[in-house]
């Protein structure tokens, strides 16, 4: 039988530098741990634990004012005949599928002219980024205004030209049009500066090389700046696809959710179910399979960022 | 002398105030204290609820601590109270969400406190409120305020169009009050009525017409009856084939107060909670009773109550039912009257609605039943969603978009499906009542 032995890093004396390297990482581990705190306790309080909490409360029957009492998969068993659910996720599908790729369109286009070596770029960046800076409440109350179907500007203008604009907000076709066109208005700013940024990073060497290979202009955006754009681009669509899918203010404040339920957006329905009729498990089941959703597409566009993202390095 | 202060010393002293605060943030009120929670939109209103704290603290010798809100924000923020035990002794209460709050176990029921005090009279409350205030067969509250439907009507443009007004306490019939509004919508821009086009104001001619959203033992809903239906086309042919009202821009800020407030409009159907509003009108106006349908003219009749929150127990109890019973009593409630605002909920108290305009003596006439008529505003335990699933599809019949035998077709399952969870919600309050 053989004889049992230490292992040699127990039994040998370590030399001290090894030992003051040890040591010396370990303080910096406990620096780094300590800077990363109060995110991480902020994120434990703020983020994992609501969606924790949600996972449990969407067992339960809870009425927020009463002792909750244990449902099991009930809740998620009441999405499937909930004719108002669906319709509030295909209304926020339908938001978010329109929304997404016009945002990203306009907020690309003013970036590729605001790249153009523009004088007081400065003056124009803010401008167009005030959109995005002002609350969603205060642009959704004058967008109403906007909207009105007899005197509003929109379809003033629209007369000027002879077009018989529509009733927007109360017309069941262009409810949802007009809140994604308030929108887009609302957010093409955050996705302007982005790109801008990203615009101004690429090397001038790429286009100059370009250019001598005799590229046009189509074929240097779409084979330089394309490409060296796709990280952010990347986190643009990442971003707004998240943001959208989660739409709730502009809806509640401009339509309410109507007319009849054409505007009806899945975290207004959530707010509805929880805040309004109390209904706390239900609300939970919701947000879990909004979450859901949310975590599939975000997934499905990491996996396709390795094919279609390029990074420099 | 100056005073040098390091960089830890500054952190250390933000860390303390920081703490400080916190402390200051959680704390509770102070025991003893009659707390209160209240909505206030407005200076005039906080003057209001300020008189009665004063009040309260002569009465009652202690602290009076009242929690006002603005009206928008009450709900929710009484949600929050309520579920983290941090609301007061007692919180106001709209009738809309009495039985809401009442059937999941929010608010207690009152009538072991009402039982046991011989000196408390329920009987001066008029009835509409001590209905609006009852869930499942007991009180949850004690009203405040209380008040039917009226109709608003502009006396100068009546004048000019040289229209005699109408007898301010014979209720009008319906095909009347169709041919003065058609008569009086005649110039552009001009409007013979306004109201808003919701279940809220709907409500007033279904039961106008003898009809309800739901029948009497609140098992299945009755819009699809041929009174409800009869009152709901009534209105929307207003609307849509009469085009006697303002047209609808939206349907977020529809305000018929706003509309009628432009001057243009000759009736509007409202509470008389908007007189201290309409009395910024540019021109003459007075109110008369609601016009007469099949079944009489039974306009909603509205209230608030104040009522004690469950988790409030033992000597807090005590001090909780002394403060409604102060809240709600003679005294306090004709400090109410005197502000004008809404009607006090008490029949011994005085008249918030006096001239001018001449006729606003009849809200109190129509509570008492000497003139017209009222229905207390029936709801659910279920009836925020009631409202929302109302609100989501009757709007369109206004807008012309769908008919009104389309619309309710389409609503009649769901409220029933909505009228079962109500009858669960009952069943649920009685077992854990149990």
């Amino acid at each position: 039988m053989a004889v049992d032995t230490l292992p040699a890093t127990l039994t040998t004396p370590q030399p001290p530098q090894r030992v003051a390297r040890r040591k010396n990482r370990n303080r910096e581990t406990l620096t780094a741990w300590l800077f990363l705190l109060p995110s991480l306790i902020g994120f434990l309080i703020f983020t994992a634990g609501p969606v924790v909490a949600a996972g449990v409360i969407s067992l339960l029957n809870w009425n927020l004012f009463s002792a909750p009492t244990w449902a099991g998969l009930k809740n998620f068993a009441r999405l499937g005949p909930d004719p108002t659910f669906w319709s509030a996720l295909g209304n926020t599908a339908y938001f978010t599928f329109v929304s997404v790729p016009v945002t990203i369109l306009v907020s690309l286009a003013l970036a590729l002219l605001l790249n153009q070596g523009l004088r007081r770029i400065a003056v124009f960046r803010s401008l167009l980024l005030l959109p995005y800076a002002t609350i969603t409440v205060a642009v959704a109350f004058v967008w109403i205004w906007l909207y009105i179907p007899h005197d509003g500007l929109i379809n003033a203008v629209l007369g000027l030209v002879g077009i018989n604009g529509p009733a927007w907000l109360i017309d069941d076709n262009w409810a949802m049009p007009a809140l994604i066109a308030m929108s887009v208005w609302k957010s093409f700013g955050f996705g302007m500066v982005v790109f801008l940024a990203g615009l101004q990073a690429i090397p001038q060497q790429l286009y100059e090389a370009a250019k001598v290979d005799g590229s046009s202009t189509w074929q240097s955006f779409r084979n330089v700046t394309l490409p060296m754009l796709s990280p952010a681009l990347f986190f643009v669509v990442v971003t707004s696809i998240i943001g959208s899918f989660q739409v709730f203010d502009q809806a509640l404040i401009m339509t309410n959710g109507g007319p009849g339920s054409r505007t009806t957006t899945l975290v207004m329905y959530i707010y509805r179910t929880g805040f309004e009729n109390y209904d706390q498990g239900y609300a939970a089941a919701q947000s879990l399979v909004l979450f859901g959703f949310i975590a599939v597409i975000t997934a499905v566009q990491f996996l396709l960022q390795r094919r279609l993202v390029h990074y420099d390095n | 002398m100056s005073i040098e202060l390091s960089r830890r010393s500054i952190l250390k002293l933000t860390g303390l105030a920081g703490l400080g605060a916190a402390v200051t943030g959680c704390s509770t009120t102070p025991s003893g204290a009659a707390t209160w929670s209240m909505w206030s939109s407005s200076p005039a209103e906080r003057k209001v609820w300020d008189a009665f704290s004063q009040y309260v603290e002569q009465q009652l010798k202690v602290e009076s601590i009242p929690t006002l809100t603005p009206s928008s924000g009450y709900p929710t923020k009484l949600d929050l109270q309520l579920v983290s035990g941090t609301a007061g002794l007692v919180t106001a209460v709209n009738g809309l969400l009495l039985q809401t709050y009442g059937a999941r176990g929010a608010h207690r029921p009152l009538n072991d406190l009402i039982a046991a005090d011989p000196d408390f009279d329920l009987d001066d409350f008029y009835p509409a409120i001590r209905k609006i205030a009852t869930f499942n067969g007991q009180t949850y509250g004690i009203g405040f305020d209380v008040a039917p439907t009226v109709l608003y009507y502009n006396k100068t443009l009546l004048q000019k169009q040289g229209i005699a007004p109408p007898s301010p306490t014979e209720p009008m019939s319906w095909a009347t009050f169709r041919e003065l509004a058609i008569e009086l919508s005649g110039p552009a821009d001009q409007y013979g009525f306004t109201c808003a086009p919701a279940i809220d104001d709907l409500v007033s001619w279904i039961y106008s017409a003898g009809g309800n959203v739901m029948n009497a033992e609140q098992t299945v809903s009755t819009l699809d009856a041929p009174e409800a239906l009869q009152a709901i086309q009534f209105v929307v042919d207003l609307f849509v084939k009469d085009k006697v009202t303002p047209p609808i821009t939206n349907l977020v800020t529809e305000s018929a107060l706003a509309n009628f407030l432009e001057g243009n409009v000759a009736f509007m159907q409202n509470g008389p909670w908007q007189v201290v509003n309409a009395r910024k009108a540019e021109f003459d106006w007075d109110v008369m009773v609601f016009p007469a349908g099949p079944a009489g003219s039974l306009p909603r009749v509205s209230g608030s109550t104040f009522a004690i929150p469950s988790a409030v127990e033992g000597e807090e109890l005590d001090l909780a039912w002394k403060l409604v019973k102060t809240l709600t009593s003679t005294g306090a409630l004709d400090i109410y009257a005197e502000a004008g605002r809404n009607n006090p909920a008490r029949m011994s108290s005085g008249s918030a609605f006096k001239p001018p305009p001449d006729n606003l003596g009849i809200v109190q006439q129509i509570l008492a039943g000497k003139v017209g008529g009222g229905h207390p505003f029936d709801v659910t335990t279920n009836w925020n969603q009631v409202k929302q699933l109302l609100g989501q599809d009757l709007p369109r019949t206004f807008l012309g978009q769908v008919s009104v035998a389309e619309v309710v077709d389409g609503l009649k399952p769901r409220l029933d499906v909505l009228m079962q969870q109500h009858q669960d919600n009952i069943r649920q309050a009685e077992a854990r009542k149990g």
